[in-house]
């Protein structure tokens, strides 16, 4: 190495040193640890004690923890399409030329801002089965509401609402896109003749391809993980007949509660393992879908 | 033409049905924060609160809900009548409540220092100086963002607690000065499109690098250092699952953690308490939202165009 | 104070040490245990005891143990000992204990019993409790029983349960309220009506759905090594708790049970003579002074389903005092817990409380200023030889929430006793073993650290 690049070397790596630091510390020590971890069995008060792929097999048999994996993936399953589909409706209906749009979008964009532990005290009161705004509205349509939070079979439908109601920030990612498609685009396809669905169709969607694909990346990540939500309403036991057990609050309850910190790290392992490989799923599958402008 | 208006419209319609959905779940939070708890639990529920009277030689008298049945319906008066007193009577009740807050905003005031400090400094490092094997370490700070909390909340909180730190604020703060991925990222986006030749000008001169960072990019880049403050403060007075599983101490406890302490304890619960301190912890976001709405909107944007 | 080290301060500005005590009680209950604290403050000068009161104590003091800044005093659930003392979470009290004097002897077996676990010595009692049958003296009248005659065996307590029970029924065109016996056949299976007063269910208050078990002669566990859940007692126990909703239909029992209000308000089910019959705890009585005053009522043993095998069933547990491992000051800890054992603060506190008192040796002015008429029932209860108490295991929670787990699915009526024992028994006896495993690994290592333990 030349005398300029030691020297840029030295500088390039103080300035990058906090992120190392915080690397080594705070990520690749617990990587590495809660590998190890999930082969023992910990309870944070004692050493761990090595027992080899116990934790695994367990999680194979364990009932609740497959109806965790079940639940998770329901509420991913309905929150994600419908959350894409419904933020890219809001966005598109914005994007034409509206008056006070910046107004309309802040509306939308609030819910997502507002945190989560008050908005799930709001939504607690609102899905009340006796006295719930949300019965009351439907009441008006003739239609009984059930036991939002009571009953097994709507549980999980209301935190897919909850979820649906916080997609403001897709909205808003969606929004910038969708105002960077050139205009001369839908202007020729205009002179051409083209509805309003074929624009949309052939030129808005290629266009916007990338942010959809960001968007569905970050929306498996993120619906996976979901936590603080339905820990608060379902007081962090999983509701009636564990419906509302999502993975990272039974992740949760056997590291803090149960104290099998062994048992949790295997878990989140297999967490990690899941994402990944949606990711990867995500990506291949896509990859022809998804027009990059600059290509 | 007239196809025009109708979308119009709908566009309008839709846009308007849409935001007040949205909008609702606010509204309520905070109607309900300014009800007495009977009306809370009113079936079928009172949109407004309000207060009772009855007409007595010519003076307006208060009567209560359980004695509405006295009196000829059509003589009862409905007034809207908020209680504000709610917020002070709700504060009471967390005991704890300008604890949680100065605890928060110790907290919001820590990171955000932390965050903008170290992320800048070692964007910079990624992006403003050429040096061997710098493109392959920022791939490995991205495969970071991939590894999910629970992966790493274990190992964590057994270090927390060797290093005696369980009990103390400082797991939720010493962490952001030292450059998480997702920042970093964001901000190394923005320093590339600065131009090579403001350094190499700067260098020429002979000027240091650290100088260089200090008095001419980081300067350039203020909005998206704003809107790495904005996220990193809005995500700290949010932020419910670190305090859970950190603090053990009530006296620590931040708000949002503290909100939720109070709706667990009050068994039969107290509504109009609860939605107060909802509406109390969310007003500050609320707030700081409509003042930099331009800023947040950017960001967010950023993030998923770059992204 | 930044967000440093945020340890708090450990002396009064006279030079006390600052003894930390987490208890759960509030209202009149904590008032009680905060007039004995205040005696103790009075009475010497070197330490203070600052009691906080906290909901979900036992999580919170395990969290706090776990995370290395435990408080001093945990006032805890006698069921918490086995779970904190296996995973090492409070310190042995032997040593001290046995310098103070203290015996086994000074104490009601049931409750001494319970503070130990493994051989070692965890904790001491503060306030104990029993439970037995209330019931609503006007209600049984209104239905033609002898208002001072309650039910004597489970069978008797079931045939008196229909009698008390009114449901609200259309009948040509017309809402008429009777009685369930009254009921036709068709009526009775077409289950279309309303009820309106319960004579007796096995969910109400539902604290102790999962010990029916002992009703029924069932044991959970074997002592030993073995859960054994899925026994014939314990299965009789559930199809009982099946029966009463199954009779009066899953939606009107769910809807009956919504218009129940706050435990502690004129609106809960016993005290608003919605339901005539109810198991519940010695405290009973200051909630039946407090939110119903005028209600006629009485106590007496809750029947088995033998009670020639097994009479004065009743399930006796305590709260108690502990000291967390790692706590500050244990020393000054275990003096404040000493004292609230001794006879004289031990009655007041649980006369504060309107309990009776673990102690052995009892004050005649005890008993007999005693506000609750029947707490003579109550200690003989408590001497009794089947006075039970949950399962000694450090799995005791999870046991506890798998079987409520799986009582919610029998009271949905969708699943048999058979099905959520055997998925009970299955899943517990994996954890269990799991457990065990661990105990077998460290327990040499345990068993000497706590001989050696001492705080002088």
């Amino acid at each position: 190495m030349t005398r300029g690049e030691r020297r840029n070397l030295r500088l390039g790596l103080a300035f990058v040193s906090p992120w190392i630091v915080g690397f080594l510390a705070f990520t690749l020590f617990p990587v590495a640890a809660s590998m190890y971890y999930s082969f023992c069995d910990y309870d944070v008060l004692t050493k761990p004690i090595w027992v080899g792929a116990l934790n695994y097999r367990d999680m194979l048999t364990d009932g609740v923890f497959w109806k965790s994996l079940y639940n998770t993936f329901y509420f991913a399953a309905w929150a994600l399409p419908l959350g894409l589909i419904i933020a890219l409706f809001i966005a598109v209906l914005l994007n034409q030329s509206v008056k006070g749009r910046s107004v309309f979008r802040a509306i939308f964009f609030l819910p997502s801002l507002i945190p989560v532990v008050a908005a799930s005290m709001a939504w607690l009161w609102i899905l009340n089965g006796n006295f719930g705004v949300l019965n009351h509205l439907l009441e008006l349509c003739h239609i009984k509401g059930p036991q939002w939070l009571a009953d097994p079979i709507w549980t999980k439908p209301s935190i897919v609402l909850l979820a649906l109601w916080g997609c403001g920030n897709t909205v808003v990612i969606y929004l910038a896109a969708l105002q960077d498609v050139p205009r001369s685009l839908y202007e020729s396809a205009e002179i051409d003749g083209a509805t309003a669905w074929v624009k949309f169709r052939h030129i808005t969607i290629p266009m916007i391809s990338p942010v959809i694909y960001f968007n569905l990346i970050m929306g498996i990540i993120g619906s996976l993980q979901v936590f603080a939500q339905v820990y608060i309403l379902f007081a962090g036991g999983g509701g009636p007949e564990r419906s509302a057990l999502f993975y990272t609050v039974y992740l949760y309850q056997n590291a803090f509660e149960y104290h099998q910190m062994g048992y949790a790290c295997a878990m989140a392992w297999v967490l990690f393992l899941i994402i990944l490989s949606l990711t990867l799923v995500a990506t291949r599958s896509t990859r022809k879908l998804i027009y990059y402008a600059g290509e | 033409m007239s196809t025009r208006i109708l979308q119009r419209v709908l566009i309008y319609t839709l846009l308007l049905l849409g935001s007040a959905t949205f909008l609702m779940p606010l509204l309520l939070m905070i109607a309900t924060g300014l009800k007495p708890i009977e009306q809370t639990m009113s079936v079928p529920p009172t949109w407004i609160p309000y207060r009772l009277y009855v007409q007595k030689d010519g003076v307006l008298i208060e009567i209560k809900q359980a004695d509405v049945n006295r009196y000829p319906a059509v003589s009862i008066i409905k007034k809207p009548a908020p209680r504000w007193g709610n917020y002070v009577e709700a504060i009471k009740a967390m005991k704890l409540f300008p604890r949680y807050l100065s605890n928060t905003v110790i907290l919001c005031v820590l990171t955000v220092v932390g965050t903008v400090l170290s992320s800048s400094l070692a964007a910079y490092g990624f992006s403003r100086i050429e040096w061997r094997g710098r493109n392959s370490l920022f791939v490995l700070a991205l495969a970071t963002m991939m590894v999910p909390f629970p992966v790493t909340m274990v190992p964590l909180y057994s270090l927390f607690r060797w290093l005696g730190w369980i009990g103390t604020l400082k797991p939720l703060w010493v962490g952001s000065f030292f450059a998480g991925a997702f920042n970093v990222f964001l901000l190394r986006q923005f320093f590339m499109t600065l131009p090579k030749d403001l350094s190499e000008a700067a260098r020429i001169d002979g000027c240091s690098e650290f100088r260089i960072f200090w008095q001419i990019v980081l300067p350039l880049c203020r909005p998206a250092l704003m809107v790495v403050a904005l996220f990193q403060f809005m995500y700290t007075w949010n932020d419910f699952m670190g305090p859970l599983i950190y603090l053990t101490n009530q006296k620590d406890f931040t708000l949002a953690l503290g909100l939720q302490f109070f709706q667990s304890q009050l068994g039969g619960t107290e509504w109009h308490y609860l939605m107060a301190a909802s509406t109390l912890v969310a007003l500050p976001i609320i707030v700081l939202f409509f003042f930099t709405q331009r800023t947040f909107i950017e960001g967010i944007s950023m993030t998923g165009i770059k992204g | 104070m930044c967000g440093c080290a945020h340890k708090e301060p450990d002396r009064t500005a006279d030079g006390r040490v600052i003894v930390r005590y987490w208890e759960k009680w509030t209202g009149f209950e904590d008032d009680a245990m905060q007039a004995v604290v205040d005696d103790f403050n009075r009475s010497q000068n070197r330490i203070f005891v600052e009691k906080l009161a906290i909901s979900m104590v036992d999580r919170k003091v395990m969290l706090a143990t776990a995370g290395g800044d435990p408080p001093d005093i945990a006032g805890l659930w006698s069921s918490n000992v086995p779970d904190f003392a296996e995973k090492g979470a409070l310190t042995p009290l032997n040593k001290m204990i046995e310098r103070a004097g203290i015996k086994a002897s000074d104490y009601l077996p049931v409750y001494w019993e319970q503070c130990r676990y493994r051989g070692f010595v965890w904790a001491l009692p503060s306030t104990p409790t029993s439970l037995g049958l209330h019931w609503n003296k006007k209600l049984f009248r209104d239905a033609g029983l002898d208002p001072e005659r309650p039910p004597r065996s489970l069978e008797e307590l079931d045939a008196m349960a229909d009698q008390l029970t009114i449901v609200e029924i259309n009948r040509g065109g017309k809402m008429v309220r009777v009685r369930y016996p009254e009921l036709t056949e068709a009526e009775k299976r077409d289950r279309n009506f309303t009820l309106v007063q319960a004579g007796h269910l096995p969910q109400e208050p539902g604290w102790w759905i999962t010990m029916w078990g002992y009703w029924f002669g069932g044991q959970l566990w074997d002592g030993d090594r073995k859960i054994t859940a899925g026994t014939p007692e314990n299965t009789a126990a559930l199809a009982w708790i099946r029966q009463t909703t199954e009779k009066l239909g899953v939606n009107n029992v769910r809807s009956f049970g919504a218009s129940f209000g706050n435990f502690a308000s004129p609106q809960s089910s016993f005290l608003a003579g919605k339901v005539a019959m109810v198991l519940q705890g010695v405290w009973m009585y200051n909630f039946i002074d407090k939110y119903a005053p005028q209600l006629e009522w009485g106590a007496a043993p809750f029947p088995a389903k033998d009670p020639v095998r097994f009479p004065l069933v009743t399930l006796a547990e305590c709260d108690v005092l502990a000291i967390p491992k790692g706590a500050r000051h244990p020393k000054e800890a275990f003096e404040f817990i000493r004292y609230v054992n001794t006879q004289g603060p031990m009655e007041k506190v649980c006369l504060g409380q309107r309990k009776f008192s673990p102690l052995v040796k009892v004050s005649d002015e005890f008993v007999r200023n005693h506000p609750n008429p029947y707490i003579k029932t109550f200690i003989e209860l408590a001497k009794s030889p089947n006075a039970v108490y949950v399962p000694r295991l450090s799995v005791w929670g999870e046991y506890n929430d798998e079987l409520r787990s799986g009582i919610d699915q029998i009271l949905a009526l969708s699943a048999t006793p058979e099905q959520v024992l055997s998925e009970v028994q299955r899943r517990m006896q994996w954890k269990f073993d799991r457990v065990l495993r661990r105990w077998d690994a460290v327990k040499d290592e345990r068993i000497k650290e706590w001989s050696e333990y001492d705080a002088r």
